[in-house]
């Protein structure tokens, strides 16, 4: 191969690479999934990878989503129904009883004054809770939580 | 006065081979196919574009280093888009496009063109670049965190950090043959064991790479694991599966065996290999980080010249 020849192939690699990269990038940028598969949270107790298909799918747990997306208790359409835990589980400001976010379906009136659980003990609570009653699954911090 | 004839004496290598650097960087990046090949079928477009933005910024790096410094271009030569290529294989299909770019900055610019260009850098650019992307940007590396929305037919927490974090119970289920067949989560080049490996024979047959230092390598790591795990094999995992994990085939045929880092010795490339396979093991054991490849063979890189005095005799005396 000739020099001249060499340097064709590089920038010819310069600019075809470049234009594939791109429009990968922009064209087709990576969409998390609508039912998460993993959920990865991030702790200054250390990280914790939560298996979210291996507890609702056939193949795994078969859980009912209504076990841990509780609120509301009833839903009349499960899809719509079904929140983030993080939507209302969320730390609050100092003297506040309930988050924002409860605002856009109840009327303040409505609210009680009941404090929520912030995220953290939320998934505590539901995780160690849930594995003690089923007797299985990691109730030890060091079993879920990187340290 | 008679026309004397005059012969014009150089020194040797008087007849040339036929190879090139250009050649050998595109054997090498021939070789790497099949494990890139298998991630990008793994993790599709977005693996795609990581590639195609690392080998592409890589040797625009090159050219735009060779214009400030007045140098002729030497892009000509494969060796930027070999390392572009290596970054990408080593990066998660994630990996967002300015991490990418920078990646390839450091590897090419601070890796390799300020100490001279090709045959001057002490360190592999790929790993000096990996190294200074772990250190400032981890969460981007943690195969456990960018990966979440991948799902496949297997486990797809990442083999070291469980090994790590929650010990050797937690990979109990994982299939060693499987693992190599590339059923595991990872960079999109370094999952697909069967394929390195055979890239790896490729460039021993071709010459390309020196098998001394692929073999005293794996080498180094098996022997290391099998005295952890004789030791302790509740808490430490056997040989096979760090052979088969992270970063190590891909360190053994395509990192460790980086020319101008690297011995050229015999007894010099065992001890080279041999100590970065040790090491990572001690890494991924004792250490900080999951995987120990990156940082036991930018250490091995240190070592070179000073394992490099160990020379042949040479043939005469003074006198």
């Amino acid at each position: 191969m000739t020099p001249k020849r060499e340097l064709q192939i590089a920038f010819g690699l310069i600019i075809i690479l470049l234009l594939v990269g791109v429009i990968s990038y922009a064209a087709f940028p990576a969409k998390p999934p609508e039912v998460p598969i993993r959920m990865y949270y991030k702790s200054v107790a250390g990280n914790a990878m939560f298996d979210h298909k291996t507890h609702f799918a056939e193949s795994g747990y078969a859980l009912d989503c209504t076990q841990c997306h509780h609120h509301p208790p009833y839903p009349e359409n499960l899809d719509d129904a079904i929140l983030k835990c993080g939507y209302c589980h969320k730390a609050l400001a100092k003297g506040q009883n309930y988050p924002d976010s409860c605002l856009d379906c109840h009327d303040e009136a409505d609210l009680e004054d009941s404090k929520i659980a912030k995220k953290s003990d939320a998934f505590h609570s539901q995780c160690i809770g849930c594995h003690k009653e089923a007797g299985s699954g990691p109730t030890d911090c060091n079993a879920c939580h990187v340290l | 006065m008679f026309e004397q004839k005059k012969f014009t004496v150089s020194h040797a290598p008087f007849w040339h081979v036929g190879s090139s650097v250009s050649t050998r960087s595109y054997n090498i990046i021939f070789a790497a196919l099949p494990a890139v090949l298998f991630g990008v079928f793994t993790y599709g477009i977005p693996a795609v574009g990581v590639i195609a933005l690392s080998v592409s910024s890589a040797i625009t790096w090159e050219i735009a280093f060779n214009k400030v410094a007045k140098r002729p271009p030497c892009i000509g030569d494969g060796n930027a888009a070999m390392i572009g290529l290596l970054l990408a294989m080593l990066l998660p299909a994630t990996a967002p496009w300015w991490l990418v770019i920078t990646g390839t900055f450091v590897a090419v610019i601070i890796g390799k063109q300020i100490y001279g260009g090709i045959g001057a850098n002490p360190f592999n650019p790929v790993l000096v670049s990996l190294a200074i992307l772990t250190l400032s940007w981890k969460n981007f590396l943690d195969f456990n965190e960018v990966l979440v929305n991948y799902d496949f037919s297997y486990p797809m927490a990442y083999p070291l950090a469980s090994l790590k974090h929650f010990g050797v119970f937690a990979i109990s289920n994982l299939k060693p043959a499987a693992l190599l067949m590339g059923q595991q989560s990872g960079g999109i080049g370094a999952i697909f064991g069967l394929g390195l490996i055979l890239g790896g024979i490729y460039l021993i047959i071709r010459g390309y790479i020196r098998w001394e230092i692929s073999i005293s390598f794996l080498a180094g790591v098996w022997i290391t694991a099998l005295l952890f795990n004789m030791a302790d094999p509740a808490h430490y995992a056997g040989p096979v599966f760090h052979l088969v994990t992270g970063y190590t085939l891909i360190g053994a045929f395509f990192l460790a065996t980086e020319d101008s880092s690297s011995p050229v010795n015999f007894i010099p490339m065992l001890i080279y290999g041999a100590s970065a396979g040790v090491l990572t093991v001690l890494i991924r054991n004792i250490g900080a980080f999951a995987d120990g490849v990156v940082f036991a063979i930018l250490i091995a890189n240190l070592i070179n010249p000073l394992v490099d005095k160990i020379r042949p005799k040479a043939l005469g005396k003074v006198i």
